[in-house]
Parts: C-alpha cells; sequence; structure tokens
C-alpha cells in the first residue's frame, strides 16, 4: 500500500520548528516514513526532497541534526549537496558527515574529499576518519600529504592510511617521521597495513614492516607501549614466517 | 646531602600482600555506579595497587579518589578528568573501564595500543562495526581484554548446568525476555553545571545540548538516564540484555559463533512484534516471543528470564568452564593478566554474544528481516542495515 504522503505535512511543519525540549511525537510518523521508503524509490525521493529543503533552510541544530540521521539510513545522491554545504559548518559538520559517510556513490565521496581540503583543525579529522571509514583509495595521496603538518591531524591522517592499508599508505607511513604521540599513532597503522597486507597473502611486504619495526624498537624496550608493540612486531614476524 | 633511600613496608609485602614488584597496577576510567563497584573489587585485592581514577564528574572524580586514599591511608591517587593522561603513565598495568558505552570501544583501542590491559564494563560494544577493532587491537598488542559481566557466569546456573552436562539433550532454541532498544533523545537544553567537563562526556556521539536526564548514571531504560538513549546505548536490549543474552549465549554454547541471520515478527493478534537470530548451527535464540508462540519442547529450562529448549535426549556432556584465579570475574581478569591467558569473557566473545542483541535492535528499527556475513562483517544485500554498522562519531574522536 502506497504510503499516504498528506501525512507528512504536518509532521515536516513541525520539524521545520523544532528544538531540543520541544514535543517529538511526530518524529514518529517521519521515522516510519524512512523505513517504508525502503524500495519505494518515489516516496524516498519525496522524503529527500523534504529533508533537503530543511538543511538548507534556517532551521535549527536540532532539525538539521535528526535530518541527518535520517538521510544516513536513506540519502542518496539528491541529498549530496545539501549535506556537502554543510561539512564546513563547525556545529553541523559531524552530523552531516555522518549521513555523506554512508551514501555509497561517488558524489559523496567527493563531496567529503572536496571538503577535507577546505577544513581545518577537528573538521579536517573528521573528513579524513570519514574518508578512510568509506574506504576511499583515492583520497590515500591527499591524506599521506598530512603526515608532516599538525601532529594531531597527521595522527588522524596516519590512523586513516592503516585502514585503507593500500602499498602506497604504507610507503607513505614508512617514510614519515613521527614525533610525540603521532609515533604510537604510525606504529599502529603500519601494524595495520602489515596485517591486511599478510591477509592478502603478500608476506614480504608484511615482514618488511614488522623488520623495520621490531628493529626500531630494539630488544630492551622500556615502556608498556613499546613492550605491546615488540610483541606485535614479532608475532607478525612469525606469521609472516609461516 | 643526600636523602636516606627507604623501602616501605607495603613495598616490601608481608604474608597476605604481595611486594609492589608483584603487584598489578590498576587505574580506573568511569568510577560512577558501575565503576565505583569495579574499583571496590579491585581495591580489595591484594595483589592489586590502584593508583589512579578518571571521570569527567568532580563529584565521582573525588568519591574514587577518596575511596583509594582511604584504603591506602595516604593522598597518592591520582585523579584525572582526561583518561589519555592516565594512559600515558607507563607504571600503570591495567585499567578498568566503566564509561557509558559511547566511549567502550575508543577507550579500550587507546588502552590497548598504551600496552594495558582492559576490564570492560559491559555491554562491551555500542555498535556492530566496533566489535572487530577492538578484537584487533587486543590481539595486535597481546593485551588482555576481560568483558565485565559477572552475571553470565553466576547468575544463569538453572540453564547452564543441565545444557552443558547434556542432560535435556541437544539445545534447540533459547527464549529471553529483556526490555528493548535504546531511543532518541530530544531533551532540552540546561545550563550545564561547573562540575562536568561536557564535551568530554560526549566524546564521539553527536553533540546534544546539556541536559542531566541525558547523562544521568541511573539503571533506568525509560528515560532520564544515558541507558535510555540511542547515542550513549542500546538500552535495555543490550544494557540487561549484555547479562541475559551473555547467559543464554553461554548456556547454548553458542559464545564462539555469531548469528547468521534475524528475523523480524510483525506485531500480531494483540502481540507486539519479536525477533528471532539464527545462528551457523541452527540454534535460535528468540527476543520476548510472545509466550502463546512456544512450542512444546520435551525439556526446558529456566534462568529467570530465559528459558532454554532442548530435544530431551541426553547426550554427552562436557564441563563447564570456570573463572581462573580468585575473586570471581575480577580475580578471572587479575590471574589473565599475570599468566597471559585468556579470561572468560575474552573480548572477542564478548563481541560475539552482543553481536545478536545489535542486529536485533537493527532488525526492530528497520522492521524487517536480515541475513549476516560473519567474514565481512555487513548485512547481505541490505544496504540501510549496512548504514546502521554504526553511530554518528564526532570529530576528534575516530575509530
Amino acid at each position: 500500500m502506497a504510503f499516504d504522503l498528506n501525512s507528512l505535512d504536518a509532521p515536516f511543519i513541525a520539524l521545520a520548528g523544532f528544538d531540543w525540549g520541544a514535543d517529538a511525537d511526530f518524529f514518529k510518523s517521519i521515522d516510519a516514513a524512512a523505513v517504508a521508503a525502503h524500495g519505494d524509490a518515489s516516496l524516498r525521493g519525496e522524503l529527500e526532497k523534504r529533508f533537503g529543503a530543511l538543511l538548507a533552510g534556517s532551521t535549527s541544530r536540532a532539525t538539521k541534526e535528526y535530518v541527518c540521521r535520517k538521510l544516513a539510513m536513506i540519502g542518496t545522491a539528491v541529498s549530496v549537496p545539501a549535506l556537502a554545504a554543510l561539512l564546513t559548518d563547525a556545529d553541523n559538520s559531524h552530523m552531516a558527515r555522518f549521513a555523506l559517510e554512508r551514501i555509497d556513490l561517488p558524489e559523496a565521496a567527493a563531496a567529503l574529499r572536496k571538503a577535507l581540503g577546505v577544513v581545518e583543525g577537528s573538521l579536517k579529522i573528521g573528513m579524513i576518519s570519514s574518508l578512510a571509514s568509506r574506504g576511499d583509495l583515492q583520497s590515500v595521496a591527499a591524506i599521506s600529504n598530512l603526515l608532516g603538518g599538525d601532529a594531531t591531524i597527521a595522527a588522524a591522517a596516519a590512523a586513516a592510511l592503516g585502514t585503507l592499508s593500500t602499498p602506497e599508505a604504507a610507503a607513505a607511513l614508512a617514510a614519515a617521521k613521527p614525533a610525540g604521540d603521532m609515533a604510537a599513532a604510525v606504529v599502529d597503522a603500519r601494524l595495520a597495513c602489515a596485517e591486511a597486507f599478510l591477509a592478502k597473502g603478500d608476506r614480504k611486504a608484511a615482514k618488511a614492516i614488522y623488520s623495520s619495526i621490531s628493529a626500531s624498537i630494539g630488544d630492551a624496550p622500556k615502556t608498556h607501549r613499546e613492550r605491546a608493540v615488540r610483541v606485535a612486531a614479532k608475532r607478525g614476524l612469525l606469521a609472516a614466517a609461516e | 646531602m643526600a636523602a636516606p633511600y627507604v623501602i616501605t613496608s607495603k613495598a616490601l609485602g608481608n604474608a597476605t600482600t604481595p611486594p609492589a614488584s608483584d603487584r598489578i597496577v590498576i587505574g580506573g576510567i568511569g568510577i560512577g555506579n558501575m565503576g565505583s563497584g569495579d574499583q571496590g573489587a579491585f581495591l580489595g585485592r591484594s595483589d592489586v595497587q590502584y593508583v589512579a581514577v578518571c571521570d569527567v564528574r568532580r563529584n565521582w572524580r573525588d568519591d574514587g579518589k577518596g575511596r583509594v586514599d582511604g584504603k591506602y591511608g595516604n593522598k597518592d591517587c591520582a585523579a584525572y578528568v582526561d583518561f589519555r593522561e592516565l594512559l600515558a603513565r607507563d607504571d600503570i598495568d591495567a585499567v578498568h573501564i566503566a564509561t557509558p558505552d559511547h566511549w567502550h570501544a575508543i577507550m579500550t583501542i587507546a588502552a590497548c595500543r598504551a600496552g594495558k590491559d582492559v576490564y570492560l564494563q559491559k555491554p562491551e560494544t555500542l555498535t556492530l562495526r566496533e566489535g572487530p577493532l577492538m578484537i584487533a587491537a587486543a590481539r595486535r598488542y597481546g593485551r588482555v581484554v576481560s568483558g565485565g559481566s559477572q552475571r553470565v557466569l553466576e547468575d544463569y546456573r538453572d540453564i547452564v548446568n543441565p545444557s552443558w552436562s547434556g542432560e535435556i539433550g541437544t539445545l534447540k532454541a533459547v527464549d529471553i525476555s529483556v526490555g528493548g532498544p535504546s531511543m532518541p533523545c530530544y531533551l532540552p537544553a540546561v545550563a550545564t553545571p561547573p562540575d562536568i567537563d561536557w564535551d568530554l562526556w560526549l566524546g564521539p556521539a553527536p553533540w546534544e545540548p546539556y541536559n542531566p536526564g541525558r547523562c544521568d548514571g541511573n539503571f533506568g531504560t525509560g528515560g532520564g538516564s544515558w541507558r535510555s538513549y540511542l547515542d550513549y546505548s542500546g538500552g535495555s536490549l543490550t544494557d540487561w540484555g549484555a547479562h541475559h543474552f551473555g547467559g543464554a549465549i553461554f548456556a547454548a554454547d553458542l559464545r564462539e559463533l555469531q548469528p547468521a541471520s534475524v528475523a523480524f515478527h510483525p506485531a500480531s493478534g494483540g502481540a507486539g512484534p519479536y525477533v528471532s537470530l539464527t545462528y551457523p548451527n541452527g540454534v535460535a535464540v528468540h527476543h520476548n516471543r510472545p509466550q502463546p508462540l512456544r512450542p512444546e519442547r520435551p525439556s526446558v529450562a529456566h534462568g529467570g528470564d530465559i528459558q532454554v529448549h532442548a530435544d530431551g535426549t541426553p547426550r554427552e556432556g562436557k564441563p563447564v568452564p570456570v573463572y581462573k584465579g580468585e575473586g570471581g570475574i575480577y580475580g578471572d581478569f587479575i590471574d589473565c593478566v599475570k599468566t597471559r591467558a585468556k579470561p572468560f569473557r575474552d573480548i572477542e566473545l564478548a563481541v560475539n554474544t552482543m553481536t545478536g542483541p545489535h542486529m536485533i535492535a537493527i532488525a526492530y528499527r528497520l522492521e524487517r528481516s536480515l541475513t549476516w556475513d560473519r567474514s565481512a562483517q555487513r548485512f547481505t544485500g541490505d544496504d540501510e542495515a549496512n548504514r546502521l554498522l554504526d553511530r554518528a562519531r564526532r570529530e576528534p574522536w575516530i575509530l
């Protein structure tokens, strides 16, 4: 049975004026419509149109947050421009990213990549993380370039490269000159790359990473972290030799 | 003139207290309701030296430090707002974590990277995506990571013993009665009090305004507590559910498995909807299946809100696993820290267990049945379900 779109008019009016603490009962109708949109392209399109208008309008942070949650579940390329416009907004960036991260289409990846080159600070860490979560191999070069900058961003970049685990990512990590907290992030990412290589059967590449890390730690680790890294490298070497 | 080097009697140990070099040095992160209980258990052990607490709430932090200082008769316990400072201390061997659930994965992974062992309150995961990453971190660094449901082994003997002994035969189905998933939170903004670091309380969760009902640590799940809300908890389904599903899955010896599918049954005949998991070996685990629908089985065992249904043909049994060391699940963890053995609720077993309730929550939310591909850690052929594998994460907190 087709969903009654007219039944959504009043809830969407309420959503446009919503803020935290207001009556939220009307959300149930919109939630139900989002579930009913599964396999119903027409309903999904109508919802995306209405959601997009709310994101573009002067609605509250609470409204935009709710809309992003719905688009995280049902959003398509249609919603990408409205979501992308929020990526540079400090208040709403993380929720827009949440939705875009889940839209498995090139338009969404392109929006995140574009924002990566624009935003700074924590927002850049968000973009790095979302691109890695998507497994976006096209962003390896851009993320690698961040290894030499701000230490916090560089640590996030290292983690992302570990998630992506391509040979290029591993090479960038091997060439990094980490300091302080970033050193732990780089080592962790390199171990992740080695595990990925092992899983793919590339023992030679894995062994090279484990050997390099093992040599850097030495046989007399001084801290808990160094001992744990040594354990990881030694175990990895054994696995790579099997 | 140099001061004389003094070795205290506490450092040397005595007949009941091991020397300092043999004690496990512990810190606690999240030291409120459950955290204070965990702290008490560790603090009461002579083979543990408790040195630090961390909490974003000043009163809990102060109380936690006070309990440690009171125990040792000094003022030495350090108190931190930011868990990263506690993890940076190299003298700490292990941590216990009892924060709201949205912090569990990030803190556990960070602790493993820092070379710490971890005792982690249940439910160990908030999302399906987190589990494999936590296991990977534990295995990568050779860490002991124990989940924290003390009830799994201790509270469900009525179903565990006859199931493991084989006396009721081969187990076919389990019914679990426990509350449902968490809900969205739309509470109004209230002025943030000075004794909480609200930004750090939220951490990776989406930004929302402070409201005491959003972050209250009470055990309710019907509103007015963080356990009620989607961004911080899986609701009763994963909170008490961690115990009930843990006990049921342990009784059914399913801890090494993850469900193969989840079936959504719409409301019917005045009864609400319910959901059924099916494991690869054919065992079904039902959540809140209406009583009249339960088929008669030759053999049924009851463990509180759990019933197990078996075929009634006795089979060869096997011994029920036990905790290592002394002192229940806490002793199990400490013993494993010393011996490097796997604890009773090893993180991988905990993650497997919690996969069931997380799948159930997604099936309720989407109102449809789903198939789970364990090797890919994804639902098969359902893009919207896969979009629910993780929650929103606010920068700079990343997995």
